[in-house]
């Protein structure tokens, strides 16, 4: 498992080591804000926001924080970086932010944050903390990408909010509703999985 | 340094810093933050009193203000209230719009909600809700039709249609306006909705 290149560093988020697909993090955020494209596309960019400086500062400080208090000092960090993303949001995207709610102060909890300060910043390089930490946004974004995509064009009938299927459609409510991000991402597990047993197959 | 005072300092530091560097966010984006709710409720108030370009504060209490919507001559076009209550999962904020008789409803806008998406949600939908609400009979009480709705001209002045799926959101939103009518009839009987009144900016 350990990667030795920085290219490594950052592919392994996007499939291997995919934070949704296969370590099943940060799955609260996933299932609830995937009900819109632009929403998932804001709650991907807040999460790579704070997951890249805080994964920065972590290994910075790595050698500084006494290992009884890490996770104190881990979570500090991450309130710090989610509350600036938050306020950001507010100050310049309201729209955004109103339709996030409080999914975005919930960063803070956010697995995939504390899962790789824990499991990488914390002992590697500032420089391949980033860049793994890229890759893992890479990784979520586009896991949140394709969930809300799936979820708007058959629940609203919309993609950003454009009409792309016509009025004959009748669009599936259940695909907003909190089952249709279970059903969803219980499809594309099942499909990563299919395609990650056929690559070892060959 | 020892153990244990090695962790005090190190987490009151970053403790410390993370501190100072949220206020100094905070003072930053304070000013555009509230900017932002000002002008989106200004918005609220053009867009639900026809003909006004701006808002004027004529009665405040909590969660409950009465707007006067003014021309470019500042002459009332109808007044625009501010009201809440309870929805489905959390409060619902509306801006209601009515002339200036009090006998005409324009329309609402929604400024807030937690609506079930896809369901609930609707009431900031224009064609399957808030069109339904569009110049209304507002001298009497409003109550809902069962759906299907039919065309919403077809609807008697104070009937206005319930969402399929979304019965509680509707009725919330019923007993908003419902509630708010009483309360703004009551200030005018009291004569204290008029521009430059004592609650005047």
């Amino acid at each position: 498992m350990p990667s030795r290149t920085a290219g490594q560093d950052f592919l392994k988020g996007l499939w291997q080591e995919n934070p949704i697909f296969r370590q099943m993090l940060g799955m609260c955020p996933t299932l609830a804000v995937t009900n819109a494209v632009i929403n998932g596309i804001a709650m991907g960019l807040a999460t790579a926001f704070v997951l890249i400086f805080s994964s920065f500062l972590i290994s910075l400080i790595k050698k500084l924080i006494p290992n009884q208090v890490r996770i104190a000092c881990y979570v500090v960090i991450i309130a710090t970086f989610v509350t600036i993303a938050d306020r950001f949001l507010a100050a310049f995207f309201p729209p955004i932010s109103k339709s996030l709610g409080p999914f975005v102060p919930l960063i803070v909890v956010n697995c995939i944050i504390l899962g790789r300060a824990e499991a990488f910043a914390s002992k590697n390089s500032p420089g391949r903390s980033v860049i793994d930490a890229l890759g893992m946004s890479a990784g979520f974004i586009m896991a949140l990408l394709i969930l809300s995509s799936i979820r708007e064009v058959l629940g609203s009938g919309t993609f950003l909010g454009y009409r792309v299927l016509g009025g004959w459609f009748e669009p599936w409510v259940i695909m907003v509703l909190p089952p249709g991000a279970f059903i969803t991402l219980g499809i594309l597990m099942a499909i990563s999985l299919q395609l990650e047993r056929k690559k070892r197959e060959r | 340094m020892s153990l244990s005072s090695r962790m005090v300092v190190v987490l009151t530091g970053v403790g410390l810093l993370s501190g100072g560097f949220l206020a100094s966010v905070g003072i930053l984006t304070k000013d555009r933050i509230a900017l932002n709710k000002k002008m989106e409720i200004e918005r609220a108030i053009v867009s639900v009193v026809p003909g006004s370009v701006a808002g004027e504060t004529l009665y405040e209490e909590k969660e409950f203000i009465v707007y006067g919507g003014k021309n470019e001559a500042g002459d009332l076009q109808g007044f625009a209230i501010y009201t809440s209550g309870i929805g489905f999962q959390d409060k619902i904020v509306l801006m209601i719009g009515v002339d200036a008789s009090l006998s005409r409803l324009n329309g609402l806008a929604v400024l807030d909600q937690k609506e079930t998406p896809g369901l609930g949600a609707k009431i900031t939908d224009r064609p399957s809700f808030l069109v339904y609400w569009e110049n209304k009979d507002f001298t009497r009480t409003f109550s809902l039709r069962k759906p299907p709705a039919p065309a919403p001209e077809s609807l008697s002045a104070s009937e206005v249609n319930t969402i399929t799926g979304a019965t509680i959101s509707s009725e919330a939103v019923l007993s908003i306006v419902n509630a708010a009518r009483e309360k703004v009839r009551a200030l005018r009987e009291e004569g204290k909705l008029a521009l430059g009144g004592p609650h005047a900016e």
